[in-house]
Formats: structure tokens, sequence, C-alpha cells
């Protein structure tokens, strides 16, 4: 009977054991709050796929440490955005990742900021957004480096005049303004012409392009509906430029795919060359995971939406094991990030940016896209002068 | 200058065109029934997805998705009227209310269906380009400015000659009166919604040839309709394609000479200047013949 007794004892001590061991490696809970309706649902569905891979490949390579991922759509819009952080918070998470466009991360991340939430992302280049000096906010690019990758390649292509034409939001009008103090700070004569988000004819921007700007290149900030647009007019009126350069969402594997008439030549900020070349473990172990969960190829959203989902459930997993979650550890061990990604190597100042962020560039040809600045990361020869038409 | 301007008054007229047979189907139930169909912007997305799906599965050109568009938005607009014909009170702010609810359930459901990405028609012939002397647009511009044009002259004279189009018109005058020249008012309003749908069939395949297409467009579209609509004078489908074209024609001139950044204002103030002037709209009821 004392056996009996003894056996059962040794038995709950166990079960006890492993149920605190469970406890120990408990889930940790992390916030996504994206856009995945609204105008944003596409680029936010494309982050959430970047989201979801970084959940499984940490915890596919983390025995010590899980994370569960809690989803909220912010519906494109910044009220929304801000509930959905609340309505996170509420659920316990330790962080944020996610937000997409600048007008949404702003007030969102200022409510995590109040909720002492450490909030990163890589949707919104605004400058304004690292200026208030949030401790618990970072971002992982920037506009300065988009205009870097921009300013470089018309620097090789030696122009001398350049047409901009952007559209009248936070982040696009900060990047063309900034790429035209630099242009003209370098001597280029440049043009520029702002766009609503309303408008669905380009045709009479292009024209005053042909006929009154003259430039060699026209440079596109926008977004993909707008690019498409754009090269929709300029290729009916045929403006006599030597380059279509644009920048985010549009060197990419989709646009190849879905307009194959008018890509040829276009230039855009691309991570990596199309199909995609990963060298690195790290990069080869998310393109498995991603083609394994999507079943097809990945793209810059689904880059971004990994690196600074991965940088966070890291510095969660430092925080855990120094028993600094509760002390605002997160954001301490986010602030010392220091690691080679899939879009560089990430440092965070004490704004939260990252002073690292260079962008490259890459050009459709023939259905593919090739890295075409800088020269040290080119995997294709750069054709110039080149247009769709 | 003057082929600057020229090109955006010809650009403008396009869009004008275009503008106006997205408005003409909302035009055409508010004038009927007083009924503001929030959800028209959407249902002329649904025939843009429409038009989307089989140029893509059957590698046809756009136009010949035209019947299937007209069958399954006239089905789904002859629903709408279904759900609008259960309202017993306040029928003109209730109808608002549910109609933007089935906006935001068809936006959803398009989201869901097509996901989030944009498309537009890979048609090359649609969009290649057509060039009269110094003005330039898209094979698929002109096209639906024509169809945009004989569709609103057939409505005028359906409305004004056929049989049903006076019954329409005689039920939205006077509901009563009607019934007792023995017009069946709930049939009517059920052909102002086919006809409504038919006009978005159109419009949505017309905007999936020459223009972008993505899940959150329809909410613009009906804002854009209901601008026209207003302008127009309640009622009116002169009034329709004059409206339509002067907002096109002013948004077009404003990104020429000024910034595209100044033409959603320029819109308005034009929208707001003309109800100043003429509070019923261009050809209100004040002004409307026949």
């Amino acid at each position: 009977m004392n056996t009996f007794y003894k056996k059962l004892g040794l038995t709950a001590v166990t079960a006890l054991a492993l149920s605190a061991q469970a406890a120990l490696a408990a889930e940790f809970l992390v916030g996504a709050e994206i856009p995945l309706t609204g105008n944003l649902a596409r680029v936010g569905s494309g982050m959430n796929e970047g989201i979801s891979v970084a959940v499984e490949v940490f915890n596919k390579t983390n025995a010590k440490h899980k994370i569960k991922i809690i989803t909220a759509d912010d519906e494109s819009a910044p009220a929304k955005a801000i509930a959905a952080v609340e309505k996170l918070a509420g659920q316990g998470v330790l962080a944020i990742t996610g937000g997409y466009g600048s007008n949404n991360i702003a007030p969102a991340s200022d409510a995590a900021n109040k909720l002492g939430l450490p909030y990163i992302t890589s949707g919104g280049v605004d400058d304004a957004l690292t200026k208030r000096g949030y401790k618990t906010f970072f971002r992982i690019n920037n506009t300065q480096g988009y205009q870097k990758a921009v300013v470089g390649l018309l620097g090789d292509m030696k122009v001398k005049s350049v047409s901009i034409i952007y559209l009248t939001k936070q982040a696009t009008g900060d990047l063309a303004k900034d790429v035209q103090k630099e242009l003209e700070g370098k001597g280029l004569k440049v043009g520029t012409h702002a766009f609503d988000p309303a408008i669905n004819d380009f045709k009479p921007i292009i024209n005053k392009v042909k006929l009154q700007d003259k430039s060699e290149v026209i440079l596109m900030v926008g977004y993909e509906n707008d690019y498409v647009g754009i090269l929709r007019a300029a290729k009916v009126l045929k403006p006599d430029v030597k380059a279509m350069v644009g920048v985010w969402s549009l060197a990419t594997p989709k646009m190849a795919s879905e307009f194959p008439d008018l890509m040829p030549s276009v230039y855009g900020t691309a991570l990596l060359p199309f199909p995609a070349e990963f060298k690195t473990a790290d990069g080869k172990l998310f393109a498995d995971t991603y083609k394994k969960l999507y079943n097809k190829e990945p793209d810059y959203l689904g880059q971004f939406g990994y690196v600074q989902s991965m940088l966070l459930f890291e510095a969660i997993a430092r925080a855990a094991d120094k028993a600094t979650l509760s002390k605002g550890g997160i954001a301490q061990e986010l602030s010392k990030t220091s690691r080679d990604t899939l879009i560089g190597h990430v440092i965070f100042n004490e704004q939260g940016d990252n002073p690292n962020f260079v962008h490259r560039m890459g050009q459709h040809q023939a259905g593919k896209i090739a890295i075409v600045w800088p020269a040290n990361a080119a995997t294709g020869k750069i054709n110039f002068p080149g247009v769709p038409w | 200058m003057l082929e600057l301007i020229a090109q955006a008054l010809y650009s403008g007229v396009l869009q004008g065109g275009s503008y106006a047979l997205i408005a003409l189907g909302l035009a055409l139930v508010f004038g009927t029934m007083s009924v503001i169909n929030l959800a028209h912007g959407e249902l002329v997305l649904l025939a843009a997805y429409i038009a989307y799906t089989v140029e893509s599965r059957l590698g046809v050109n756009p136009v010949f998705a035209i019947p299937l568009a007209l069958l399954v938005v006239c089905l789904s607009a002859m629903l709408v009227y279904a759900l609008i014909s259960l309202i017993r009170n306040d029928r003109e702010i209730n109808t608002l209310i549910l109609t933007y609810g089935i906006g935001i359930i068809l936006t959803n459901g398009v989201l869901l269906i097509w996901s989030a990405d944009i498309h537009t028609t890979s048609s090359v012939w649609l969009q290649d380009a057509v060039v009269v002397g110094p003005l330039y647009s898209m094979h698929s511009e002109l096209l639906f400015f024509v169809v945009s044009v004989v569709l609103m002259g057939g409505l005028w004279w359906w409305l004004s000659r056929s049989w049903y189009g006076r019954a329409v018109r005689a039920v939205s005058s006077n509901r009563d009166a009607a019934k007792l020249m023995g017009i069946n008012p709930r049939l009517t309003e059920i052909i102002s919604f086919a006809v409504a749908g038919l006009l978005a069939a159109f419009a949505g395949v017309a905007l999936y040839s020459y223009g972008v297409i993505q899940p959150s467009y329809g909410h613009v579209l009906t804002v854009k309709a209901f601008i026209i609509t207003v302008l127009a004078g309640i009622g009116s489908i002169p009034g329709v394609l004059v409206g339509a074209l002067l907002l096109g024609v002013t948004e077009s001139l404003t990104v020429t000479l000024a910034s595209s950044a100044l033409q959603e204002l320029a819109g308005m103030t034009l929208f707001l200047l003309v109800l100043f002037v003429m509070p019923n709209g261009l050809f209100g009821a004040a002004r409307r013949r026949g």
C-alpha cells in the first residue's frame, strides 16, 4: 500500500514538474496590427504573410520559447488602428508587429507607447514617426534608404533632368521632395507633379512631362495602381524619356506576371532579384517556409514583415531569458539589435530608426527582375536607355 | 500650351463619358424611386471583377464578359431591391443605411473571392493608342465613350417613349395615381433596378478595360456617381451626361493648368457652385422637359 502511495505521489510530482515546465515554456503573445481590409489590404496581406512565416520559423528553430500571434485588422483606418492596438493590449500581447501607412502607424504606435508596448514596423517611412523619440517604437526601413537607392541609380545613369510624379500622401510626398532636393543639389533639372489618390487618368500629367518638362527620366513615387496608370498613359503618349523609375511595389514578381506589357525595362526598389536567390541559411529557411505556406515566390512585403517580426521575437526571447519582460526588457533588447538580416545589417538608433537601411534597384528584364544598383549587388546588366514602349 | 489644353479637353470628355456610365444607374434609381443606392459603386466593381475573371480564365477580351456581368449584376441589383422592398418605414433614410451595409458586404465579398490585388485588362488592343492629330487616347476609352452615349440615348428613349419607361416615371411622380392607371409599382421598381444593374454591368466592364480595379474602389465610384446625379438634377438623363462631362473636363483642366492635387477640390467646388446657383441641379425639376 505504501509503495502504491509512493508511486502515486511520485507520479503527481512528475506531472506537476512537467506542467510547470510547460508553463515556463508557455507561448508569448504578440499582436499583429495590420490592414487586411480597406485600401491597404493588398500590402497588409503581404506583410501578414511575412509575419506568419516568422512565427513558423521562430517556433521551429526555438525549443525554449514559442510565439503565438494574435492578428487584428485595422481596416486601413487610423481610428481602427488605435482600436486594434488597444484590443490586442487587452488580450495580453507583449508587443506589436505590423502597421502599414504612416498615417495609420502614427496613432497606432502612439497608443502602443502609452500602453508600454514595443511596436515594430516596416510599413511607414514618414520621418515624423521616428522624430517623436519613443523608446518603444522601432522601424527597419526609412525614406533615406529609398532615396539613396533612387539617387544612386540616377547618378549612374548620368541623366541631366528628371520629372517626379508623386502621390500626395505623407510618405510619398516626403520621399519625392527629399529626392528633388538632392537631385537639384547635384545640378539636375527637376520637374515635379503631385497627383491625388482619386486620379484615374494620368495622360494630362504625362503630356506635361512630354511637352513641357522634356525630361530624360520619369520617377514615379506611388503605389501599384498608380504605377499601372502612369505606365499605361506613358505607353499611349510615348514621351521621349530614357527610363521609367519607381520605388516600392514595382519591381516585384507580381507586377512582372500581372502586367507583362507595361513592365519591360522599368526600375523599382528591390531587395532580391526574381527568381529569388537566397544565399544565406536564414534566407533559404525563409524562402522554403514561405513557399510551403503560400505556394508562391516570396515578395518584398513578406521579407520586411519577416525581418521585423523575427527581430521582435528574438528580443522577446532574450528579455524572457533575462526575466525583464515586465520591466521594459523587450524594447531594451530591440534597441541592442545588431544583426544581419534579409534586408542587410539592422541596428536601431536612439529614435528607433535603422540608419543602415539602403535599398537596391531592380529592373524588369524579360519577365525577370535583375538587381542593377548598387554595382556590388548587381545580378544583371542595366538596360539603359529602355522603356516599355 | 494649346496642345496641352486640347489633350486635357479630350481626356476630360472621355473621362466624363466613363463617369456618366457609372452614374447613370444611380441616377435612374434615385430619380424614379428616390432611393440612393449606396451599393451602386460596388455593383459596378462586381461587373469589373467578372470581366477580370472571364479574361484571366478564358483568355478572351473582357468585352465578352458583358453577358455574364449583365446576368450577375442585374440579379444582384434585383436582390438589393428585394431587401429594400422589405423596408416599411422611413424608406429614404433606411435605404441609405441598408445599401451602405450591402456595399460593405459586397466589398468584403470581392476581397474574399478575388483578394486585395489590383487588376487591369491585359488586352493589348484595348490599351493601344488611338491618335487623332495631337489627341491621344486608348481604344477602350473611345469604345466605352461611344457605348456610354448610346446607352444614355437608349435610356432616355426608354424612359420617354416606351410604355414601361413611362410607367417608371408615372410611379416616381405619383405612386397612388399610377396604381389607379393600372400600373404595378412593384414591377416597375424591379425593372428600374434591373436596368440600373444593366448599366452598372456595362460601367464595370468599361472600368476594367481602361482603369485599375481593387476591392476598396467601389465606395469611390458611388461617391462620384452621387455627385454627378445631384449635379445633373434628380432624374435627368441628359443632365447626367452634361454633369459628368463638366466634371471630367474640370478635373482634367485642373490637372493640366494647375495640379492633380487640386482636382478633387476643383470637382467639389464646381459641385457646390452649381448647387449654389441652381439648387435643383443643372437639369433639375424646374427645367426638366419630358
